[in-house]
């Protein structure tokens, strides 16, 4: 009898990655043309509507670029914990509790000059982000709390507490009973870049530029991949993993952090329990589909924006949005499973009896 | 307050279904956290197949065995090709979420086309306080009472519960010993799927019964919590099933009881006694074996043994 097994290549096949992610990508559409003509729609018309508002005009691209940001952010935030092999599931967390720091210090800042009054706003939401994953961080190194439970339960948790805040002492007097917080002002909107398009997309680069760079030419960097691949060797080495895990899971819930004051100040009229669209647990499919890599995150996170940008659109066409999530979901899938391919060949094996009866 | 304690054992079965599911998925090595989309498929396969069948127990047959068949995508994915458990689950739950809310679009709204109506257990339902309480539920509920007693069963005493358990605590060691990790993972993965989707059912034909897009509302996130919060047993489990059960029912009637205190930072109890509960298991674990399954979370490959 033969049977088809799975043995690893001596080389990972080179540009393998990209190709896997282009494999997702198709495999996805063909899925969402088969569920778009299930459900009676045409997906002619429908991949185009999505194409032309995403990235049809300057405009579009704008959109898509301010979707792409807070979808790098969380993704650079996976990345970043994900090279010491730890998981921060928790960036869709950290990026409401950086909304929620960052709107608090536009209530405290009235008046405040703009540059001041946002300058502070983003940094409060950088310790919004890492005083959430502060706990996950310290009880792991400490005491080896499984990183992946606690940053997910606190998801949950710093949601709640936005809605306290919004149904309570945040509450507009003016909203008619509505729970809304108020309007932010003026001065803590970030500035625009070209048509919708805002200085979060510089910043959101810069940061991503600036971890990669970190990451691959100073020490600290090196020590990070080192204790990433092995804990023993970090030890023989003198690299303090309980510190380094500590700060990586620090920072990025930071990162996350950074993701939700931007997306206030850039992009939302006031904070909202729905000020992050997701993009925490999206930021995981993106840093997966990178590989972790810094720059792959960049890349993937605007393709993504254009997917979420494109499905906004289409609910004028009588179509769920969701059809860009399911679309995300089976461009991971697909990815992943291409992906096995470039570290692993399909060889057949034949199991004789001298394997199976010895 | 009858109907606060009627409506925890309610919400308390609720939970228990899922978690059941998540604990022997886990117990054999596989994490999945893909159980809030696997709900949400559930909800909207059973509601869908009620409004075409009007029967509810061919609707919550079809919630369970679709729900199977979506789980086996993560099976497919994590024990097949070895892929990471944490994102292809997470993935399910963004899939899962977002199929519900393509293909329940139209039903959102329509009144139910069939409810699972409470069992009548005769004069047993007609005791004060304990008839209504407990003789007064959906067939769901007892359904899952049986389901936590069989797994419990299950675990501790066939030899199919000892290799389950040995598939997430040593795979190799039960590759040697004859059984196929991959089948038992990927049983254990169908019946987490199946689990999901009998609670998930439960809430569309019976607690709400309504379809809304969103209308799991974190409940698959509890229910992961609830398989830490329980050790990793079916009975322990059971216990933070009423309890957790007790604060979701207690969230909608603080006020009526005149307690001054907000029901959303109530909620967000089972996730802070939870990460508690995970604290006091991982110090534990540094003088005696860990509760959590040794091989929880890391791939087999009989080739690389």
């Amino acid at each position: 009898m033969t049977r088809l097994v799975l043995v690893r290549r001596e080389q990972v096949l080179k540009g393998g990655q990209p190709l896997a992610f282009l494999i997702g990508l198709v495999f996805a559409m063909l899925i969402g043309v088969v569920l778009l003509l299930i459900s009676g729609h045409d997906p002619l018309a429908i991949y185009g509507r999505m194409v032309e508002a995403s990235l049809g005009s300057p405009r579009a691209w704008s959109i898509t670029l301010n979707r792409a940001v807070p979808l790098g952010l969380a993704g650079l935030a996976v990345a970043v914990a994900g090279s010491m092999g730890l998981w921060n599931i928790g960036a869709e967390g950290q990026i409401l509790a950086g909304a929620m720091m960052a709107a608090w210090v536009a209530r405290l800042g009235e008046g405040w000059a703009s540059p001041l009054l946002i300058t502070a706003m983003l940094v409060a939401a950088v310790v919004g982000g890492a005083l959430l994953a502060s706990g996950p961080a310290v009880a792991r190194a400490q005491i080896g709390v499984n990183e992946i439970i606690t940053t997910l339960m606190l998801n949950e948790v710093a949601l709640r507490l936005l809605q306290w805040l919004i149904h309570g002492s945040w509450k507009d007097p003016e909203s008619r009973g509505f729970p809304l917080a108020p309007m932010l002002p003026d001065e803590a909107r970030l500035p625009g870049l070209f048509e919708r398009a805002h200085w979060g997309a510089v910043i959101a680069l810069g940061v991503i530029a600036l971890f990669g760079l970190v990451a691959s030419r100073t020490a600290w960097g090196y020590e990070l991949r080192v204790a990433g691949s092995s804990g023993a060797t970090a030890r023989y080495a003198g690299i303090s993993l309980k510190r380094k895990i500590t700060t990586v899971l620090i920072l990025s819930g930071g990162i996350a952090g950074l993701a939700g004051g931007i997306e206030l100040s850039g992009n939302a009229d006031r904070i909202t329990e729905g000020i992050s669209a997701g993009y925490g647990f999206a930021g995981i499919i993106v840093a997966a589909l990178a590989l972790l890599r810094p720059s792959g995150v960049a890349a993937v996170a605007l393709l993504f924006g254009a997917v979420q940008v494109g499905g906004l659109s289409i609910q004028t066409m009588g179509v769920s949005s969701s059809v860009s999530t399911i679309l995300q979901a089976f461009i991971l899938f697909g990815a992943i499973g291409a992906g096995v391919f470039s570290r692993y060949a399909v060889r057949r094996v034949n199991n004789d009896k001298t394997s199976s009866e010895s | 307050m009858i109907g606060l304690l009627s409506a925890t054992v309610s919400f308390g079965a609720l939970l228990y279904l899922a978690a059941l599911g998540e604990l022997i998925t886990e117990k054999s090595g596989i994490l999945n956290l893909g159980v809030e989309g696997m709900m949400a498929i559930g909800a909207v396969t059973g509601f869908m197949v009620a409004l075409e069948t009007n029967n509810p127990w061919i609707a919550f047959l079809a919630a369970i065995v679709a729900t199977a068949v979506f789980a086996l995508l993560h099976g497919l994915f994590t024990v097949v090709l070895g892929a990471e458990q944490v994102v292809s689950g997470l993935s399910l739950t963004i899939l899962g979420v977002g199929l519900a809310a393509f293909l329940g679009k139209g039903a959102v709204g329509r009144p139910p086309g069939a409810v699972l109506a409470p069992v009548d257990w005769g004069p047993l339902s007609d005791i004060p306080w304990v008839g209504t309480i407990f003789f007064s539920q959906s067939p769901v509920v007892y359904f899952a009472v049986l389901a936590g007693i069989a797994v419990s069963l299950l675990l501790t005493h066939t030899s199919v519960g000892l290799a389950l358990r040995g598939a997430g605590e040593s795979a190799s060691t039960v590759d040697a010993a004859g059984y196929s990790v991959t089948a038992i993972r990927l049983a254990a993965v169908a019946f987490g799927g199946a689990m999901a989707g009998a609670s998930g059912a439960y809430l569309t034909l019976s607690l709400t019964p309504q379809w809304a897009e969103g209308l799991t509302a974190g409940r698959g996130w509890i229910a992961v919590a609830l398989v830490i919060f329980g050790a990793w047993r079916p009975g322990r489990a059971a216990v933070g099933a009423i309890l957790f059960g007790g604060l979701l029912a207690l969230k909608t009637r603080l006020q009526t009881f005149g307690v001054d205190l907000s029901p959303i930072l109530l909620s967000m109890l089972p996730y802070l006694l939870t990460i508690a509960v995970l604290i006091v298991i991982s110090i534990r674990a540094r003088n005696r074996p860990s509760a959590a399954p040794a091989a929880l979370g890391q791939a087999y490959r009989r080739e690389e043994r």
